[in-house]
């Protein structure tokens, strides 16, 4: 988990790889499995966004679906209730919550350890709560339906009701978002994220100011959540209040944790295993979170530092 | 009024006195072995599901609030011995493990058990007249029951060899090896006290709300913000923290709507953590 | 160590409770510019409480502290890094993750202003020269790829120090640095202190007699939070009261 353990060279076109299968898929994949890849995008999103506070920065939160879901409603309500545009309605996915987050973080990074995790869930649960109850605008857990609008951008128009559009539409933003996050985490601000994590009172000791950086880190955090929950509603077309609860943000911790944190690639890793697997194993065993928990039960007691740990001490070994 | 202002204050006491069960099994966990135990809401669960059965088999309550503490408290066994003693001490890493358990457990029982909640009937179902209100004598019994419980725990750590030996390892570790305490024998049989509280408590919860296998997501999130404001290591904290949120919730339903009054609850939580983050009654 | 006669450090009256226990009882105490003070007294006399009550970590009860004759009472620890004051703490404590090469960066990253947020960090050209002369200062350049924990206790002694140095203090907070080594490692360490130190004031908590007699312009003495004596070190030597407080220990 050192600064950078990618070489400059090699990264550039891993990438550029991967993004070239995915953009292939769509030609040789039913229309199930390109939104299938669409929601991993999205998860991937959400995934990176929390690594970013857990893995580089240490700040175990499980209140990033308070994020997550203004996200999606921000998206759902203005497009269907106001009739915003698709940029409009998406910038704002990432506005509000980012907002949220500065009043939520504000007050958290305050504390630390499990007083922490604990305030990030109560405001969470707050969220959540307010959601189920003022059905009237929320829907509540039935949530809200609505058909996104095209996405235009100067001659760029892309047709989000379309599943293949969708999926490059959303490949495309959570790509642009992993570039984005991957060079702020080897920029000198990543190195004060890591550095908070590793030591706190060291790195206030010898003069950051570390609340300050943890609340940039959190709100960081919170608009690429914002953005995450956003392309889920327009993916499935569908905000509920259940996207706000603690639950969802479960999500990320597990992904991050089995692909292995502060990495960025393991949540990319973590997300599409653990989502493979569920997706394999919910009609062999309908019991797709007891895998989910068996594997994070084996990860921690075998794996700790996820499967990118593992896969690098087998690189140093070999 | 006055009948529904009574009948919500015993209501908020009863539950706040499940809570504080709850929450004392997660405090001892916490305060002695450091750990977070996000399994303890599933062992709660696991407890009424276990009775459900018995009572299936049995016909007796009694013999489910007897028995199934006991076979919870095994399975607590096995996870103290098998995962938490093996992994490192880390908090993240206890979190993340029994967060695992959690999700294991509640699966295995949605299998098994089947989604859909089902009621246990209540042992007792004499009701007495409270102003013009009938109300359930068997939630007297269950707050009785708990308080019983609470003095035998507090006898338990007070008077006998294992809770003295309980008391000094949270002292001092160090110290209690010293002096010959079998540290490890300790660690595990909080973990398994700790377990069964929690199993008993869902025994006690069962005739009030249902039993299913989510029960223990929403009362695990109760429990730590109970535990942590009412003081980590602070037993008696956590007694007083767990009535008061549980009054502030049920008086406060009566005049606004009931999760509306659970935010209040929340967000008077927040200002004590923000205000005082060890606690009301941590030092 | 030579001094000048201006005062960069000043205590005035400066108390410290918890509850009820007084941990800093009135202490009053001036630092000259190039000074190097020990702070000694028994254990629990207040002497890392003191330190920390400088460096703002705890705020004082009563009192204010001065800093170049600006007063910094409780300030908060950020900020009186970048005034200048820097410290180590008794038990180490380094980013213990992360390599050699990488402490010091981070360390050295902190004086700068203004930074950009998409640039990589390691084309930062100001920031490696520097990382790269402190990493020579401290001797453990052949080691910089080394994760800290990889390290000897005496070379993380060592690299704590480095990490406050590239800081720029003008102060010094170091808060028992021999702790832990034997009586070679302590010397070596000093040894490596004289190296890395220019001129910089110094407040140095220590246990190890020796090390205060080699190091100290000044020695100042605490016993349950109060200075019970000060001078320089012939005189504390011969003090009455000192001895009758040391020899219990």
């Amino acid at each position: 988990m050192s600064f950078s353990r990618i070489k400059d060279i090699s990264f550039p076109l891993i990438f550029g790889l991967v993004l070239l299968v995915f953009a292939v898929i769509p030609f040789f994949a039913s229309r199930f499995y390109q939104t299938f890849l669409t929601e991993l995008f999205v998860w991937i999103l959400f995934a990176i966004s929390f690594d970013l506070i857990f893995g580089y920065t240490g700040l175990l939160s499980f209140g990033q679906a308070l994020f997550f879901g203004l996200g999606s409603y921000t998206v759902t309500i203005l497009v269907r209730e106001y009739g915003f545009n698709t940029e409009l309605s998406l910038l704002l996915a990432i506005v509000i919550p980012i907002l949220f987050a500065w009043f939520v973080g504000y007050f958290s990074v305050r504390l630390t350890g499990i007083h922490f995790v604990i305030i990030t869930i109560i405001f969470a649960i707050i969220g959540n709560i307010i959601g189920e109850t003022w059905t009237s605008f929320t829907g509540g857990s039935d949530g809200l339906t609505f058909s996104p609008r095209p996405f235009r951008l100067g001659f760029l128009q892309i047709n989000l009701v379309d599943i293949k559009g969708n999926y490059y539409f959303v490949l495309a933003i959570v790509a642009i978002c992993f570039l984005f996050l991957r060079r702020m985490v080897q920029s000198p601000l990543g190195k004060i994220f890591i550095s908070i994590r590793e030591n706190e009172e060291r790195a206030r000791l010898i003069g950051y100011n570390v609340q300050r950086y943890k609340l940039i880190a959190f709100i960081i955090a919170g608009g690429l959540s914002g953005l995450a929950g956003g392309l889920y509603s327009i993916t499935l077309k569908y905000a509920c209040a259940g996207y706000l609860h603690w639950s969802v943000s479960g999500h990320a911790v597990v992904y991050t944790i089995v692909g292995g944190m502060g990495t960025l690639i393991g949540p990319v890793l973590g997300a599409g295993i653990v989502m493979s697997l569920e997706h394999y194993l919910v009609d062999i065993l309908m019991a797709t979170d007891l895998v989910v928990g068996i594997v994070l039960v084996i990860m921690v007691l075998m794996a700790p530092k996820g499967l990118l740990g593992l896969l690098r001490l087998r690189f140093r070994r070999g | 009024m006055i009948s529904q202002l009574t009948v919500a204050i015993l209501n908020g006491i009863v539950w706040g006195l499940i809570m504080a069960l709850i929450a004392l099994g997660l405090n001892m966990i916490f305060g002695l072995l450091h750990i977070i135990n996000m399994a303890h809401g599933a062992l709660y669960m696991l407890g009424a599901v276990v009775a459900w059965y018995l009572i299936e088999f049995t016909g007796s309550f009694w013999i489910a609030l007897i028995i199934a503490p006991l076979f919870v408290g095994l399975i607590g066994l096995i996870i103290e011995r098998g995962l938490i003693r093996t992994i490192e001490d880390k908090p993240i890493t206890t979190i993340i493990c029994t967060f695992g358990i959690m999700l294991a457990v509640q699966h295995l029982v949605l299998i098994i058990f089947g989604g859909s909640p089902r009621r246990i009937s209540p042992p007792i179902t004499y009701r007495f007249p409270i102003f013009d209100l009938q109300y359930p004598s068997i939630r007297i019994v269950i707050a009785l029951i708990s308080v019983a419980m609470m003095i035998g725990l507090w006898f338990f750590l007070r008077k006998t060899k294992y809770g003295l030996w309980m008391r000094a390892v949270v002292q001092d570790r160090e110290m209690a090896v010293g002096l010959g305490i079998p540290v490890n024998k300790v660690y595990m049989w909080t973990f398994v006290l700790g377990s069964a509280l929690a199993a008993f408590s869902g025994i006690l919860a069962a005739p009030i709300v249902s039993v299913e296998f989510m029960m223990g997501r929403e009362v695990l999130i109760m429990a730590f913000i109970i535990v942590i404001v009412g003081g980590m290591g602070n037993l008696e904290g956590s007694v007083l923290a767990a009535i008061m949120i549980s009054l502030i919730q049920g008086v406060g339903a009566l005049f606004v709507p009931p999760s509306i009054a659970t935010v209040f609850a929340l967000a008077f939580m927040i200002i004590v953590l923000l205000l005082r983050p060890q606690g009301l009654f941590g030092e | 160590m030579s001094k000048t006669n201006e005062v960069i450090l000043e205590l005035k009256e400066v108390n410290k409770s918890f509850g009820g226990l007084l941990a800093v009882n009135r202490v009053n105490l001036s630092v000259s510019k190039g000074e190097l003070r020990a702070l000694i007294g028994p254990n629990g006399a207040g002497k890392t409480t003191l330190l920390n009550l400088i460096n703002g970590t705890l705020p004082v009860t009563s009192g204010h502290i001065f800093y170049k004759g600006e007063e910094i009472t409780n300030l908060s620890p950020h900020r009186i890094s970048h005034i200048g004051i820097a410290r180590t703490l008794q038990i180490t404590s380094l980013f213990s993750g992360l390599t050699v090469y990488e402490n010091i960066w981070t360390a050295v990253q902190s004086r700068k202003k203004f930074f950009n947020p998409f640039v990589h960090a390691l084309k930062w050209k100001d920031v490696k020269e520097k990382t790269e002369s402190m990493l020579e200062l401290t001797g453990l350049k052949d080691k910089a790829h080394l994760i800290c924990s990889e390290l000897s206790y005496g070379e993380q002694r060592i690299l704590e120090m480095g990490i406050a140095l590239s800081t720029d203090p003008d102060l010094l907070l170091l808060d028992e640095p021999t702790a832990g080594l034997n009586s070679q490692e302590s010397l070596a360490l000093v040894r490596k202190m004289r190296e890395m130190l220019t001129g910089q004031s110094i407040i140095l908590v220590e246990h190890d007699m020796e090390v205060v007699m080699e190091l100290a312009d000044n020695i100042s003495v605490l016993h349950y939070g109060s200075i019970i004596a000060e001078g320089p070190p012939l005189e504390i030597k011969e003090n009455e009261e000192v001895k009758k407080v040391y020899l219990g220990t």
